[in-house]
């Protein structure tokens, strides 16, 4: 912080241009562009949830200004990417919040809880406070294969959640299903599989990231991991788009594009007719910021008996459910959560089925249906529909 | 090797517990430790004494003895009035060395700990902390005394050779209290304490004990989900009559049935209860963290497929409306028996 | 005036699932078994640091173990702490809470200058919590335990707390130097600095005393400074849940689980 000088009287402002040099460092000028057009704050889905909406304009304004926001609102953000679909600078806003967020950790200030979450990446190797050793302890029972990148095509990277909670553990399960249905020769790295440290770099920790990714990258290299498929968009999106480079080089895929690829090979067919009618969530880091739209939709359109009837917003209109950003460790108040208004969307399609295909949308949407009482809608996991499709 | 200021051959044969309560009342614990004191005494033929330190308490004597003490030593003088760790340590101190007790039992509770652990030291004797059962070997004489450790995961059973007083604490709750019977007497003996104002250096500024709830604390709790729709009166009925609290998961909480303060989980409080009693709690991984270090979890919820039947030891398919009610009868209609 | 001198008493533990007991020799299987910070030394460390900021301070970190204790404690000095002292030697191994308090006794001694030291509630491994009271003993200065809150007053040169009891608080001073011990969860530990991390891992901030060093009387140390015997370990029985369904007619689902409550109260 600049010194201040005693003299001044209390409402003069006084810029620091330490901290726009440092963002600017950090973000390779992302927030430079801007010229404060205010497209993004009025394409924030806060402001569809809450009277004040989020004004992404005044922290980008900040940011310039080197003044750091006093509150909590740096942490609202769930780096959805909405505002970024439109902004007409192109500036890569989810970056400069991820910035600022970074320059706050130097300083100690960010929201209570965040500091927990990466103790518990520090000590425990995932988000979820839960014991390194019982990582792999879902898939006791599946008789999963170790990876052996002689023996297998694929490294199944389960990721934390679904490691660890019990509704991403069935997600899970159905995509083991859906593999072997196919006879893919794949395997997984059991109770050594790493954290891809997503959690760390969406609070903005990005020295603490950047140690795991090597760590990560590193275990994959000494695996001979050349391609691997995730379970959860923001796994995919962190190795497609953060990781370090490895010896040999590794392709991340996501799953619905492994599993539209198994179809059109012809090596994956779904005999059973299911007879539902279901709606589809494009999670923000499949689609929006990754352009994957298309192949869940194949993957549902190859199931026979399923009519796909789209939200009101999909696509790169999706709405965000409200767990990126980091806010899937943090509490946000009935009535304020973007997955409460996309249940009121889904339910709208008249749909059966909320179908998605990320573990955070899988669980914020289901905690929105249960406090909306809906009888008629289940949230369901695209690996999980898929999975019911299968004979036998 | 260290030795304690006296050794088996100094000792004499009696259990001491330490009182603790109000100028009326012993503590529980402190019942608690008395009857199973007893029964490890009536066991050996060995003296049960209670060491009282405090100002005008003598009210705690005559219901000592009806729950079995033998002798009370009795140390009262105006510094002792309130527990300064200082002064109780010194007197502690001063009567164990004229008593020779071989055992010296303490409720775990935040004075007793602080006692304990300092009294241990200038004994140079050792110290057992929140033992889960104690036994005197009739073969050795030597209390044993079983602690878990590792957040639970080890059991170890512990002992002195030569060291004395044997001393331990022991959590309220781990032992039930016998019944009084006043009939009994016993002998009282007075302490001469002899120490000055000087010695007490640490300063009350305040004490404030109220209705705070602490959920960690409940030895029972009663948690609602979103099936129990809001009928928390319900549940604040079973968890009294159990003796413990209420808590919920985030649905309820959010809707405004319940205070936030009684969140269970991740995001709110993490308990460790004898018993957990889940109703309508569907059992997502947040709420689970909150409950799984319990001994005993029950479920009740009416979809046969909610995962928290799988972190349950006894899991019902039912409607908790039916069947919370139907406990509580049973419960009520058993407490009237037990009054009468 | 001088600095504030804090003093952190810091235990490695197992992480306590990863615990297992040899089921032949009964002795703790200690191999590759993952370690980390005891969780409550982590809140103490958290007040100190909170402490420092107010007032011109540094602070020790003390512990006993074998220097494979040394990258834990290093992580210290990333969150803030300025030196660490690590008491190791084989002659400190087996020791119960009476020789491990007078072995630290023995090192704040030696570290000197000390004006209070603080330690976690109590470990969670042995979670006997008789440490922080041990110590003060020793030391013959004052203690208190349990607190949520505390504040130095250098003019007085007392500290002052809040201290957490059943049901209530207490609002309590002691004179300086004295021993705290903070209530496990009574605050959030600050995050490593990374501007500090590579620093701390790399400094020549660790002074490493055996017993010689600390004149420790060999009757008060290790496991013969210990009256405590372990004469049986054993696994506790894993909490696999049962996953029993009562069935049957209400009437009887409810006098099962009457049954079973009053079983477990």
């Amino acid at each position: 912080m600049p010194e201040v000088n005693a003299d001044l009287p209390d409402d003069v402002l006084l810029i620091d241009d330490e901290l726009w040099e440092e963002l600017l460092a950090l973000t390779d000028g992302a927030a430079a562009e801007c010229f404060q057009c205010g497209v993004c704050t009025a394409t924030c889905p806060w402001g569809l949830v809450r009277k004040k909406p989020l004004s992404v304009r005044t922290l980008m304004r900040q940011a310039q200004l080197g003044l750091r926001a006093g509150d909590n609102s740096l942490w609202l953000c769930t780096t959805c990417a909405q505002c970024q679909a439109y902004c007409p600078r192109g500036v890569d806003i989810a970056e400069v919040f991820r910035g600022l967020r970074t320059i706050a950790w130097k300083h100690q200030q960010v929201q209570a809880g965040l500091p927990s979450l990466l103790w518990s990446l520090h000590w425990n190797d995932n988000p979820w406070t839960q014991p390194p050793s019982q990582r792999a302890q879902w898939a006791q029972d599946l008789d999963l294969p170790i990876f052996n990148s002689q023996m297998h095509d694929i490294l199944l990277y389960v990721g934390c959640t679904s490691s660890y909670d019990r509704r991403g553990q069935r997600i899970a399960t159905a995509l083991v299903q859906l593999l072997d249905a196919a006879q893919v020769k794949y395997g997984f790295l059991g109770d050594e599989e790493p954290c891809c440290g997503e959690a760390a770099l969406s609070v903005g920790h990005r020295p603490f990231f950047e140690e795991i990714a090597g760590q990560t990258a590193r275990i994959f290299d000494e695996h001979r991991v050349s391609k691997l498929v995730t379970i959860s968009p923001h796994c995919y999106d962190v190795f497609k788009n953060h990781y370090p480079p490895t010896g040999i080089g590794f392709q991340p895929l996501h799953y619905t594009q492994f599993i539209a690829q198994l179809i059109n090979e012809g090596r994956l067919k779904f005999e059973k007719a299911l007879d539902i009618k279901v709606t589809f969530q494009d999670p923000c880091y499949l689609g929006r910021i990754n352009g994957q739209f298309d192949a869940p939709r194949q993957v549902l359109k190859a199931i026979p008996g399923v009519e796909l009837r789209e939200m009101i917003g999909h696509r790169e209109d999706g709405l965000c459910c409200g767990g990126g950003g980091g806010r899937m460790w943090l509490e946000t108040p009935v009535g304020e959560r973007f997955s409460d208004l996309r249940v009121e969307q889904a339910l709208q399609t008249g749909a059966d089925d909320l179908v998605t295909s990320c573990p955070f949308c899988v669980s914020c949407l289901e905690d929105s249906l249960k406090i909306s009482n809906a009888e008629s809608l289940e949230v369901l996991d695209l690996a999980e529909i898929a999975a019911q499709a299968l004979i036998n | 090797m260290v030795s304690s200021l006296y050794g088996v051959d100094q000792e004499t044969r009696s259990i001491w517990v330490y009182l603790e309560g109000s100028a009326e009342h012993l503590a529980g614990v402190s019942l608690e430790l008395i009857a199973k004191g007893r029964e490890m005494c009536d066991r050996l033929s060995w003296k049960l004494v209670g060491l009282s330190l405090g100002h005008q308490v003598a009210g705690l004597i005559e219901e000592g003895f009806a729950h079995g003490l033998d002798q009370i030593w009795f140390g009262d003088d105006p510094l002792l009035e309130h527990f300064t760790i200082e002064a109780y340590t010194y007197a502690a101190h001063q009567a164990i060395m004229a008593g020779t007790p071989s055992v010296f039992l303490l409720g775990a509770t935040p004075n007793g700990r602080d006692l304990a652990g300092r009294l241990a030291v200038r004994l140079r004797t050792g110290l057992n902390a929140d033992c889960t059962n104690l036994e005197v070997k009739p073969d050795t004489k030597r209390l044993v005394c079983e602690v878990s450790g590792f957040g639970g995961g080890v059991l170890a059973m512990i002992e002195m050779a030569n060291h004395r007083p044997q001393m331990a604490t022991v959590r309220p709750g781990v032992f039930s209290p016998g019944e009084p019977d006043f009939s009994r007497v016993g002998e009282v003996i007075p302490l001469t304490l002899d120490f000055s104002r000087d010695l007490i250096q640490t300063r009350l500024i305040k004490r404030s004990i109220g209705e705070e709830i602490d959920l960690t604390q409940a030895p029972v709790l009663v948690a609602g989900g979103r099936g129990v729709d809001g009928d928390f009166e319900m549940l604040t009925e079973l968890a009294s009559l159990l003796g413990g609290e209420v808590g919920a998961t985030r649905p309820p909480v959010d809707e405004g049935h319940i205070g936030r303060e009684r969140q269970i989980g991740q995001t709110g409080v993490v308990c460790s209860p004898k018993i957990a009693i889940c109703c309508g709690i569907s059992g997502a991984f947040h709420f689970v963290v909150g409950v799984e270090k319990a001994d005993t979890v029950i479920a009740i919820n009416s979809d046969p497929e909610a995962p928290i039947f799988e972190f349950a030891d006894y899991c019902i398919v039912g409607d908790v409306h039916q069947i919370l009610p139907s406990l509580i009868e049973s419960l009520s209609a058993e407490r009237e028996v037990s009054i009468v | 005036m001088s600095e504030l001198h804090i003093v952190v008493c810091v235990k490695v533990v197992p992480k306590p699932e990863e615990i297992r007991v040899d089921p032949a020799t009964h002795l703790l299987e200690r191999s590759n078994v993952r370690t980390e910070i005891n969780p409550p030394d982590m809140n103490a460390l958290e007040m100190a640091l909170e402490l420092k900021e107010v007032h011109r301070g540094r602070i020790s970190i003390l512990s006993m173990g074998p220097a494979s204790f040394e990258p834990h404690l290093r992580v210290a000095l990333a969150m803030g702490a300025d030196h660490i002292y690590l008491l190791s030697d084989q002659a400190f191994a087996g020791a119960d809470t009476l020789a491990t308090t007078y072995t630290l006794s023995q090192g704040i001694r030696k570290i000197g200058s000390v004006d209070l030291i603080f330690c976690g509630e109590e470990s969670s491994d042995g979670a006997t919590g008789q440490v922080p009271p041990g110590l003060a003993e020793w030391l013959d200065v004052g203690q208190l335990t349990l607190l949520t809150e505390v504040s130095v007053d250098r003019t007085r040169n007392i500290a002052r707390g809040r201290r957490e009891i059943s049901g209530g608080y207490e609002i309590l001073e002691m004179p300086l130097p004295g021993v705290v011990s903070v209530k496990t969860a009574s605050n959030e530990p600050r995050f490593m600095d990374y501007d500090l991390k590579s620093w701390a891992f790399e400094s020549e901030r660790l002074t490493v005393w055996n017993a010689d060093d600390l004149g420790a009387d060999s009757k008060l140390i290790g496991l013969a400074g210990s009256p405590t015997v372990v004469t049986e370990l054993a696994e506790a029985p894993f909490r696999e849940r049962r996953r029993e369904f009562l069935v049957g007619s209400q009437g009887d689902v409810t006098q099962e689980l009457l049954n079973i409550i009053q079983r477990q109260l």
